[in-house]
């Protein structure tokens, strides 16, 4: 089933004789979670705007009982209704409540500010903050190093 | 028409009179601009291994130039293991089409699909704009090497000053591609080494190998919601080392914070180096002080009242000037 699945979605599955497999995707269980991990996969490929974890989930059950609707076109690479779902109010007012959210960030960040002169500094070497070298390796433009990330650095300066 | 000839001429003279150091200097600068446009443009693939004290990594790279567009595939092939137990077999992939990048990187019964901003990795280690390095470094010829098999011109980038390190490019002679890049302190000992061991041209222009190996078993999620932002805030740094500029500022929730952290990234053009400033959390020690870490240098400073932490495989001096440097500007008149 869920190699059917993967050729329905890349157009290489005959739609006529796809009802029973659309049919179990809408049933939910393993099979949804795999259409939505395609669906994960192939916005995040094409570097797309990818939305909610449940939002593929969400558009599943919106679509009630249209199976065709689901069916990409055959041989063309599907790109089911990817296009709609950024001219909807919907995608917009998810953009503007996360943008709601960072500036309410840096409110907080410059509220903070002189209020934390209570504790004494602390050597850098004994409280090693890795978490900025993992950062800095990820952005880093010309980042050789990018490729060690992930790796457990504890203890790797000693 | 006769005037243009002349010009010419006079050019061709006014090269002549160059003594040949400069020659060598001015050919060595041609083979890093050779190297800078091969790595974006050519067909290749092949495999690398990159050193960084005791940590090493073998990666698979696919290149493509299609029409345009660079799109590259890394498999990191030798994934170590975490604290005793052996990771996922399945390898982490990283695709990344111009600056935009997408890693799966699996993790126990799922996989994490990341997005990063990134640019110049492996072998397109040198910006296609070279100036910003001819103002902090000279480069020389060196000699013939043979790398993966296959003759390479090493050149020699040398810092004008005290704030970089050295590099040393191996330069494929016949395609032009780097093929391998180390990076030297002052004291001329190696902190890094990133080296093809394997490499060919690709002909075909079969894209098929841009997707990742999908496996049905494991859940794919999105990364959890880190947001990148780009920013402009009012964070200055007075006086930067020479050569180095801003090249990005940005602002992500990292795990377990409160407040975003703010990150600029400052480059030389190869060397760079990240300011980290986030709020002093009440009840948690701010950190002051430096620390070396494989060839990372780690600066932390404390500006009224928000900690300042600067990281990049940079000399000592360069890290904790940019920690000294920092400062936040009340005024909002510029915007």
């Amino acid at each position: 089933m869920k190699e059917q699945l993967s050729a329905l979605i890349d157009g290489e599955f005959d739609v006529e004789n796809a009802e029973h497999l659309i049919r179990s995707v809408k049933s939910g269980g393993e099979l949804q979670e795999c259409w939505q991990s395609y669906h994960l996969i192939g916005d995040a490929m094409r570097n797309e705007m990818v939305l909610s974890h449940d939002f593929s989930a969400r558009v599943l059950s919106a679509l009630g009982d249209e199976p065709t609707v689901l069916a990409p076109q055959p041989v063309v690479k599907p790109t089911i209704a990817k296009t709609s779902f950024f001219k909807t109010n919907q995608f917009w007012s998810v953009a503007a409540s996360v943008a709601a959210v960072m500036f309410v960030g840096v409110m907080v960040l410059q509220q903070q500010l002189n209020s934390a002169e209570d504790s004494s500094p602390i050597e850098i070497a004994n409280s090693m903050p890795l978490e900025y070298l993992e950062a800095h390796q990820a952005a880093a433009p010309s980042g050789a190093a990018y490729y060690i990330q992930n790796v457990n650095l504890t203890g790797a300066g000693q | 028409m006769l005037k243009i000839l002349s010009a010419i001429l006079l050019a061709t003279i006014g090269f002549a009179g160059f003594n040949s150091a400069s020659f060598a200097s001015e050919d060595a600068w041609l083979a890093l601009q050779k190297a800078a446009f091969a790595a974006r443009e050519l067909n290749y693939q092949g495999i690398f291994v990159y050193q960084n004290g005791k940590q090493t990594r073998s990666v698979q790279i696919t290149h493509m130039n299609n029409a345009g567009q660079e799109l590259t595939r890394n498999m990191i092939l030798d994934n170590q293991s975490v604290a005793g137990k052996p990771t996922s077999k399945q390898p982490r992939e990283v695709f990344s089409q111009g600056s935009d990048i997408v890693i799966f990187h699996p993790k126990n019964d799922k996989v994490i699909i990341e997005k990063r901003r990134g640019q110049n990795l492996f072998p397109a280690m040198l910006p296609v704009n070279l100036n910003s390095l001819k103002t902090s470094y000279t480069a020389k010829i060196g000699v013939l090497d043979y790398i993966a098999g296959r003759q390479a011109q090493i050149i020699e980038l040398i810092p004008k000053d005290a704030y970089r390190y050295s590099y040393k490019i191996w330069t494929d002679t016949e395609f032009g591609l780097l093929v391998k890049m180390t990076l030297q302190n002052e004291k001329n000992e190696t902190l890094e080494q990133i080296t093809f061991q394997e490499l060919s041209m690709l002909n075909s222009h079969d894209l098929n190998w841009y997707q990742p190996s999908i496996d049905l078993s494991k859940k794919y999620e999105m990364e959890d919601a880190t947001l990148l932002n780009r920013v402009h805030t009012n964070w200055i740094v007075a006086e930067l080392p020479p050569g180095y500029v801003k090249v990005d500022h940005i602002e992500f929730m990292a795990n377990g914070k409160t407040a975003p952290v703010n990150q600029m990234i400052f480059s030389d053009g190869i060397a760079s180096v990240s300011l980290f400033i986030e709020p002093v959390v009440k009840g948690q020690r701010p950190k002051m002080g430096h620390h070396l870490i494989g060839s990372t240098h780690i600066c932390a400073n404390i500006v009224e009242g928000y900690q300042v932490m600067v990281v990049g495989e940079v000399p000592l001096a360069t890290v904790q000037q940019i920690a000294k440097a920092v400062s936040f500007k009340k005024q909002t008149a510029t915007r």
